[in-house]
């Protein structure tokens, strides 16, 4: 793996405060609410599959409406650059910190602030890395449904290794 | 000048956080009890005040000074009470307390949604900014004592 893109400047954004809460509370809500419905099994499995689902269903329409003024990519890697930056800086007001990729399909992506951990936890901090997770499966699932539009099959799995700090990996599904 | 200490109380006068830097003086009862001592004077104060006031108060009660110590008080209109001890020569106390509430509170407890709202604050992460806070502040400098 080699590092592709290392640096990442702050973007400017013109959108209010409230926009951005309102996204943070509606997910905190979604999640709140998907993890006491079904509560009966016992590793909560389905429901993060159900959270995964939901992002799925925004990222691919999301897509549409964020690449209408682009011209067709590259190839695999110009979309998933495109995710890292335009993607990622509209959703998450920021870039993706880090993106290695073996070239073979597989990429990792690190936030080292992401944006829905970042009121959570402290550096290095222990105290709510179990429920992180549930936290995570809705951005999964976004990033694998823009993806699919894009015409990439893939897995979409994500890591937390320290707050706030957390990597997805991607691995295309070659067919 | 120095910070003694922080009390943050919800609308129902829950004790939601209690921090404390500079104090020489325990109360001798348990935190819970002075606390709900606390707030049952600062809610006495504030029903005094807007009552006894000459004139069609904004801001209501603020501060209060003894010779040793002066106590401010923050109020938002969602019911939350920042209050916050200092000695007399602290300045801007309140502008602090404005910083508290929307760069702490807002930030590390309303937006971390593992938090329960109204309830004692368990966040680390609170904790650490808080603290941070009230270190840089120019109110903490604390003098040896």
């Amino acid at each position: 793996m080699k590092p592709q893109l290392a640096e990442s400047k702050p973007n400017p954004v013109g959108s209010g405060e409230a926009d951005e809460c309102l996204f943070e509370y509606l997910h905190a809500e979604i999640v709140n609410y998907v993890m006491t419905t079904t509560t009966s099994n016992k590793e909560g499995e389905e429901e993060l599959s159900k959270l995964e689902w939901m992002g799925f269903g925004v990222g691919y329409r999301v897509i549409e409406r964020l690449t209408r003024e682009w011209s067709r990519f590259k190839d695999e890697l110009d979309m998933i650059k495109f995710i890292c930056t335009d993607f990622w800086s509209s959703l998450y007001q920021k870039q993706i910190d880090n993106l290695k990729t073996n070239h073979h399909g597989t990429y990792m992506l690190q936030d080292n602030a992401f944006r829905l951990l970042v009121h959570i936890g402290a550096k290095d901090s222990k105290q709510y890395l179990r429920e992180c997770p549930k936290l995570l499966a809705f951005t999964c699932g976004l990033l694998r449904g823009s993806l699919a539009n894009l015409g990439i099959v893939s897995i979409v799995k994500a890591e937390i290794s320290s707050l706030p700090s957390c990597k997805f990996h991607i691995e295309v599904q070659r067919v | 000048m120095t910070i003694h200490n922080l009390y943050i109380f919800s609308r129902r006068g829950t004790l939601l956080y209690y921090g404390e830097w500079n104090r020489l003086n325990k109360s001798g009862i348990t935190k819970e009890e002075e606390a709900k001592l606390m707030y049952g004077m600062l809610f006495s104060i504030k029903s005094f005040v807007n009552k006894i006031s000459p004139l069609d108060s904004k801001e209501g009660f603020q501060y209060y000074k003894t010779s040793k110590y002066t106590l401010h008080y923050l109020e938002t209109p969602s019911g939350l009470k920042f209050v916050l001890n200092t000695d007399n020569g602290a300045q801007n106390v309140r502008e602090l307390l404005q910083q508290l509430y929307s760069q702490v509170y807002l930030q590390y407890v309303v937006k971390n949604p593992l938090a329960q709202m109204n309830e004692p604050i368990q966040s680390e992460l609170f904790k650490l900014k808080v603290d941070e806070l009230m270190k840089k502040s120019p109110i903490y400098l604390c003098r040896s004592l």
